[in-house]
């Protein structure tokens, strides 16, 4: 079996450890655990890693905490498991650089696809791809121009810099905040409701039906997520 | 009568010097008669000055004038030849001139120091109550109890009634019901513009600090003391009292709503942390199940059911827990008393957690045979269970966790002893509370606070005890349950 690549998965919640490696390891992952923050700094000092599996609630030390240590030396991907309600903290994580989430309770294969997601996005960023292209929607960086089902659509600049944002992180959600930044500037102080017109206005041209949205989607609360073929 | 002789005294102080004056012309020419007779002497006019000297210093000007006239009028008609015929000459004219010289420079001069005195005292005891009802308004912060010493401190200022009204309630002093009217004129002082107000012999003025209205207060003095002045400072420094106490209070309810909200918040995320684990165990394992079920081999499957049936078990624990308190808090516990073997009680408990234990031991220490408990067997092995799983949370890993089980007297005692941190001396006893964590305890492995509480709850309602001890051999915490042994 060819190696996913390296993860290390951080709960201090021994059954959860039991629970993911079995399907983790069948995916192609090598596991490696730890039960703190502090040793999953430390493993991740000494080793590579392909991608970080991070719960929020840690002994000695905050999960956010851990991911603004891990995203001053490292880009590794970062998946955050945490409670549904916990929102802000949510939010928190993902703008200190953590790539993901994924509710608690999940199943497998929906943790396994925020990996992917991650990974990727990873790749394509630092790849400096040209273009991104799910069955919907194709969006060429190069000449800002997007395609619905191979028809091109006219996008006012702020609309087009908004599926940027989503297309570049494709797959994986974006916070309001991180949306602001990249439509507005990044020191715009603008609410969050002036994204979700935008959304709505954006949705108006992507979507089928705009009230069931299917490529561009709500992550309640916390922001957007672009629809990957894999979502399909 | 004596008092009401003392009041009319005291409120007639001018009546009562020009009375006192007259009394003291009478003395004087009774002793001047009694010199007359009795010597022969009949230059007695010295007796009458003196009589008016003493009245100008005593009573003041007003009495002395009156002192001097009546003086000279019986000297003259009682002991100037001839006697008992009021003749004046000029001689008589020059008494009757240095009589009343007399009379106003040194009535003057006695009204003075007299008046000094009396302002003195007044500023004195203008000082003494400022400075009493300062003191006694910081020592306050209750805003009722600082409006009633106002309205206190305000009728002893102006010597008469006062009245505070603060948030629609009354505060009297001396303690009577005001008249409607005034209650009606200092609820009106509340219109804008309004600051202050005559009903009456009542003045009334608003309340203010810091820019805000706080009320209004009124006062009626039984007479005219020049203490306009100290009543305003009075008011001030009660208006400024009772805005600092509002201020307090609000503090302390802001405070209060904090604390009951972060309590909240971490019952809350802890309950929902200690539902959730087991839950997300078992959805992702049963996930695993399903997606990679053929490539797991059984002893990966075998390791993901024994998950997903532990984890079902620490569920249904829990919400036994959260039940258990909810019966325990409505009375509703129904205790099934019977006579059982607490040795075997034990043993099956510690099998039960055999997997969850983990890498830490459990040791089980018997002293004796025989050592039947009365009780229910269930709800004690709940109980145990609730301390074992503790025990064992806090233990550090390859730690031991004992248990030993004895009789002293009539009384059965099981001790569970950790190797974990301990709790201080000083939270030994809150531990069995509701919802109560250790704020110097790791927070993460702390749950909701519920267990020891359940624990405490059910034992006791089995007539027995929970205590808790640190270890004196080493760090870690001993939780003793004693129920009582079955009656043979």
């Amino acid at each position: 079996m060819t190696t996913s690549g390296h993860l290390l998965l951080v709960d201090d919640e021994p059954q959860i450890l039991r629970a993911l490696r079995p399907a983790l390891a069948a995916a192609g992952y090598e596991v490696t655990t730890a039960e703190n923050g502090a040793a999953a700094l430390a493993h991740l000092a000494s080793e590579a890693c392909d991608v970080v599996i991070l719960d929020l609630g840690l002994p000695d030390m905050d999960g956010k905490q851990v991911i603004a240590h891990i995203r001053e030396w490292s880009e590794v991907p970062i998946v955050v498991l945490s409670a549904r309600d916990l929102e802000t903290e949510k939010i928190a994580a993902l703008d200190l650089g953590a790539d993901d989430f994924v509710n608690k309770p999940f199943g497998v294969g929906e943790l396994l696809a925020r990996i992917r997601a991650s990974v990727r996005g990873r790749d394509r960023r630092l790849s400096g791809q040209a273009q991104f292209r799910s069955a919907e929607l194709e969006v060429n960086f190069a000449t800002r121009r997007a395609f619905v089902q191979d028809q091109e659509i006219r996008l006012t600049p702020r609309e087009y810099d908004l599926i940027r944002a989503l297309a570049r992180h494709a797959g994986r959600v974006v916070t309001h905040k991180q949306l602001i930044a990249a439509v507005w500037g990044p020191q715009a102080t603008v609410d969050a409701q002036f994204v979700r017109v935008l959304v709505a206005q954006l949705r108006q041209k992507l979507e089928e039906n705009p009230a069931a949205p299917r490529v561009l989607l709500t992550e309640p609360g916390v922001g957007y997520r672009l629809a990957t073929d894999e979502d399909a | 009568m004596s008092d009401m002789i003392s009041n009319w005294v005291r409120r007639r102080p001018r009546l009562v010097g020009y009375a006192s004056a007259i009394l003291v012309v009478l003395l004087a020419n009774l002793l001047a008669l009694i010199v007359a007779e009795g010597l022969g002497y009949v230059r007695v006019s010295m007796i009458f000055l003196g009589g008016v000297l003493v009245v100008a210093v005593l009573l003041g000007s007003g009495p002395a004038y009156l002192a001097a006239v009546l003086g000279f009028v019986s000297y003259n008609f009682y002991l100037v030849e001839p006697r008992f015929t009021f003749g004046v000459e000029s001689e008589d004219i020059i008494i009757l001139v240095v009589f009343l010289a007399v009379a106003m420079m040194t009535g003057g001069l006695a009204g003075r120091v007299r008046d000094d005195a009396i302002r003195a005292q007044e500023r004195a005891r203008t000082s003494g109550v400022l400075f009493q009802a300062g003191r006694d308004f910081a020592g306050m912060d209750e805003e009722a109890e600082i409006a009633q010493r106002l309205a206190t401190g305000l009728a002893e200022a102006a010597q008469g009634q006062a009245v505070v009204l603060i948030d629609g309630r009354c505060f009297a002093a001396p303690d009577q019901d005001p008249p409607d009217t005034l209650i009606d004129a200092l609820a009106a002082l509340e219109a804008p513009g309004a600051t202050s107000a005559k009903v009456g012999d009542w003045r009334l003025r608003n309340l203010w600090a810091e820019g805000r209205r706080l009320g209004a207060a009124a006062w009626r003095s039984d007479d005219e003391p020049d203490g306009a002045q100290l009543i305003h400072v009075l008011l001030d420094m009660g208006a400024t009292s009772v805005a600092r106490a509002r201020l307090s209070r609000a503090w302390a309810e802001v405070e209060a709503t904090d604390r009951t909200q972060s309590l909240r918040n971490a019952l809350l995320s802890s309950i929902s942390h200690d539902l959730r684990t087991p839950l997300a165990s078992i959805q992702a394992s049963a996930s695993s199940l399903r997606a990679f079920g053929d490539t797991f081999d059984a002893e990966v499957r075998n390791d993901l059911l024994d998950t997903i049936q532990e984890e079902a078990e620490r569920l249904n624990a829990f919400v036994g827990n959260l039940l258990n308190m909810t019966k325990l808090e409505a009375g509703a516990l129904a205790i099934q008393g019977v006579t059982f073997e607490m040795a075997e009680s034990l043993d099956r408990l510690v099998r039960r957690f055999e997997r969850r234990r983990g890498g830490r031991m459990i040791a089980i220490r018997v002293e004796g045979d025989r050592l039947a408990a009365w009780g229910d067997p269930i709800l004690f092995e709940q109980a145990l269970a609730n301390v074992l799983e503790n025990a064992l949370r806090f233990s550090p890993e390859q730690g031991t966790v004992e248990v030993s089980l004895q009789r002293r007297d009539d009384m059965l005692i099981v001790e569970v002893a950790d190797e974990g941190p301990g709790v201080r001396a000083d939270e030994l006893a809150r531990i069995f509370e509701k919802f109560y964590r250790s704020p110097s305890a790791n927070t993460n492995l702390q749950g909701a606070g519920l267990g020891l509480s359940i624990v405490k709850g059910l034992i006791e309602a089995m007539g027995g005890k929970a205590i808790a001890r640190n270890r004196d051999d080493r760090d870690g915490l001993v939780v003793a349950l004693i129920l009582p042994s079955a009656k043979s």
